[in-house]
């Protein structure tokens, strides 16, 4: 036993809002992990926010409320939280500081690791490679997410970012090799939590899912811990059981916002918008915990969530994130005010290792260049719908008319999906095939003659014939 | 003869080929209405029909959707109950292995070797918050010292908690074969 854990001291000087002020304490850092037992015998968690000669700040996770200082005896760790690792973790539920929700016992493990972990040495990351499918159409065939990779959803408050990540979580699979996900939803309201246990229910019951649920009114401290347990019970699900894992985090914004609130309790100088200074450090140390390791089975992918504040893509945590990650999936007001779930902003979406994870030997032959033509044609059916607000659609060339075909046919055809259908990889490029044959063949430059003749793509008669 | 009913006559002779031009038009004019009603009239029939049919079909469609999601959703309730009884009874388990072990360790007091264990953890209480320490039995066994703004507790029972969370994953073996 360390003499550290076993000395509880019980001079607490103040209580004010979440936060003690212990006095008499002597070596005690930032961080550290504090047990509180009240005079009733009750128990609460801490963290330490700031230590400064005999006193330290602890932020009560639970809160003071009921809090009598006279009673109060706090233990610090002697270190930052650490919590058990191990499969144990499989189908479980539970709170942002990772105590069980579920009425089960606390999760148990043979092992424990910091929560703060500890990024991957960069001389042994192996390459992301193989792709992560998660049964969205027009997410895998558009921006396949490769095992390792980290890749941000950018969305909208109002977009159904939430619906997407839990559909992402329920559905993605890793060809048939042992997969787990680790959902941590931070600031959630209950009526978001409790949707998203019913969304991910089944695969809970299977085993494949820990699911860390942090609500809106919990304590801001406990938001900062919650994307550090799932990582870290991530990263030895991975590392140690050989499993790829997907890591959903959603909403990185409330994250930061926490982390803006703490960093003002502790007095900091605030930087952009009132963010710490160390934001992208922050976020780099929680987006680099991806990855894979030479010599090891199992991957850690990363797919975080964060809404942008009046759809501002500069306001300072997409902007962060967008440095660290490698590409994003971009949802738009519009595509969502046509009806379409997912509302992929397909022109403004990327991932920028999908090479590394598509096309022949790691999906199907011809994905990256169905891939390619469809955002090709896209962005030429962009072009010439702003043509037609200028001169009408009469006046358009027949071949613009295909194009305007071919949008509507992308939109409702090929990216429109139920919220609750896993839709394979197959299917989905089927259905970029049939959208892409509403164009005249001559259009569609950059996929193989073979392929089009093997699909049948026409030129028109009426290619170019004036009406 | 009158001249005028001769006249008359001539007059009728002549407007014959009109009257029967006129009466074969009608004619014409009539059946071709009869059979577009007619054909009309099959056509809608055939859409309504056609539409009666869709419909069933989607309210049949429907049915079943609706059912399939009705079943899926008492799967995952029955699923989600049977999990939750799981779980409930582990956390029993656990429960009940520490309420056990603190009574075991609380009937330590009444063995020969206590006096001993006793004078160590207050040898222990003294190392962690200096000779000058207060320290108390505690009721359940052990001591506990107190030091200005410091506190050891070393009562049995805390210690016994506190071995049972180092313990770990040890006690899954209450569930797990």
């Amino acid at each position: 036993m360390s003499p550290r854990g076993a000395i509880e001291y019980t001079s607490v000087r103040e209580l004010r809002g979440p936060l003690a002020i212990v006095a008499g304490v002597t070596g005690i850092g930032w961080d550290e992990y504090v047990r509180i037992t009240l005079a009733s015998g009750e128990l609460r968690h801490g963290v330490v926010l700031d230590a400064d000669r005999d006193l330290a700040v602890v932020q009560v996770l639970e809160g003071t409320a009921g809090m009598d200082p006279e009673g109060v005896r706090a233990a610090f760790a002697g270190g930052p939280l650490r919590v058990p690792v191990g499969t144990d973790w499989l189908g479980r539920v539970c709170n942002g500081r990772g105590e069980p929700l579920d009425g089960g016992p606390p999760v148990l493990g043979f092992q424990d690791a910091e929560v703060g972990g500890a990024p991957i040495n960069p001389v042994r990351r192996e390459p992301p490679s193989e792709p992560v499918l998660t049964g969205v159409g027009a997410v895998d065939a558009l921006t396949t997410l490769v095992r390792g990779q980290k890749l941000p959803v950018f969305s909208v408050a109002g977009l159904p970012h939430l619906e997407l990540a839990a559909q992402i979580a329920a559905q993605a699979t890793a060809a048939g090799e042992a997969f787990s996900v680790v959902f941590a939803g931070m600031g959630l309201t209950h009526a978001d939590a409790s949707f998203v246990r019913d969304a991910l229910e089944e695969r809970s019951a299977a085993g494949e899912l820990v699911l860390l649920l942090n609500t809106a009114d919990d304590p801001v401290i406990e938001r900062i811990l919650t994307p550090r347990i799932a990582l870290t019970v991530a990263e030895h699900l991975a590392f140690a059981e050989g499993r790829h894992v997907l890591v959903v985090m959603t909403d990185m914004t409330t994250y930061a916002e926490a982390l803006r609130e703490v960093s003002a309790a502790r007095g900091e100088i605030p930087a952009r918008r009132a963010y710490p200074g160390y934001l992208y450090s922050d976020l780099a140390s929680l987006y680099e915990r991806c990855g894979r390791i030479r010599g090891r089975p199992g991957s850690v992918t990363v797919l975080p969530v964060l809404t942008m504040p009046a759809g501002d893509i500069t306001h300072p945590v997409p902007d962060l994130t967008g440095y660290i990650t490698e590409g994003q999936i971009v949802l738009s007001p519009e595509t969502h005010a046509r009806g379409v779930y997912p509302p992929l902003d397909a022109l403004s979406s990327l991932s920028r290792l999908m090479r590394k994870g598509a096309g022949p030997g790691r999906t199907r032959d011809d994905h990256l260049d169905v891939a390619a033509q469809l955002l090709a044609a896209l962005a030429r059916a962009r072009q010439v719908r702003d043509l037609a607000d200028l001169v009408g659609r009469s006046a358009l060339s027949p071949t613009d008319r295909r194009y305007l075909d071919f949008d509507e046919a992308f939109l409702r055809d090929f990216a429109d999906q139920r919220s609750d259908e896993p839709r394979d990889l197959d299917t989905a490029l089927e259905r970029g095939w049939r959208a892409l044959l509403a164009l005249p063949r001559s259009e569609l430059s950059m996929l193989p003659v073979d392929l089009l003749d093997a699909h049948g793509a026409k030129d028109a008669p009426d290619a170019e014939a004036p009406r | 003869m009158t001249s005028r009913a001769q006249a008359l006559d001539r007059t009728t002779d002549a407007l014959h080929p009109v009257r029967a031009g006129l009466l074969r038009e009608a004619h014409a004019d009539a059946e071709a209405l009869l059979s577009r009603a007619g054909r009309e009239a099959d056509a809608l029939l055939g859409r309504a029909r056609a539409e009666a049919r869709a419909l069933l079909e989607e309210a049949r469609r429907q049915g079943e959707a609706e059912g399939a999601d009705a079943a899926r959703d008492l799967l995952v309730e029955a699923r989600r109950k049977a999990r939750s009884r799981t779980l409930a009874a582990r956390r029993e388990a656990y429960e009940e292995l520490r309420r056990e072990a603190a009574e075991r360790v609380r009937e330590l007091r009444a063995t020969g070797g206590y006096a001993s264990l006793r004078k160590r953890l207050e040898h222990r209480a003294r190392a962690l918050l200096g000779p000058g320490a207060e320290v108390r039995e505690h009721a359940d066994g052990g001591v506990v010292a107190r030091a200005p703004g410091r506190r050891a507790d070393l009562s049995l029972t805390a210690l016994a908690d506190r071995a049972l969370d180092r313990t770990g994953a040890e006690a899954r073996s209450l569930w797990e074969p």
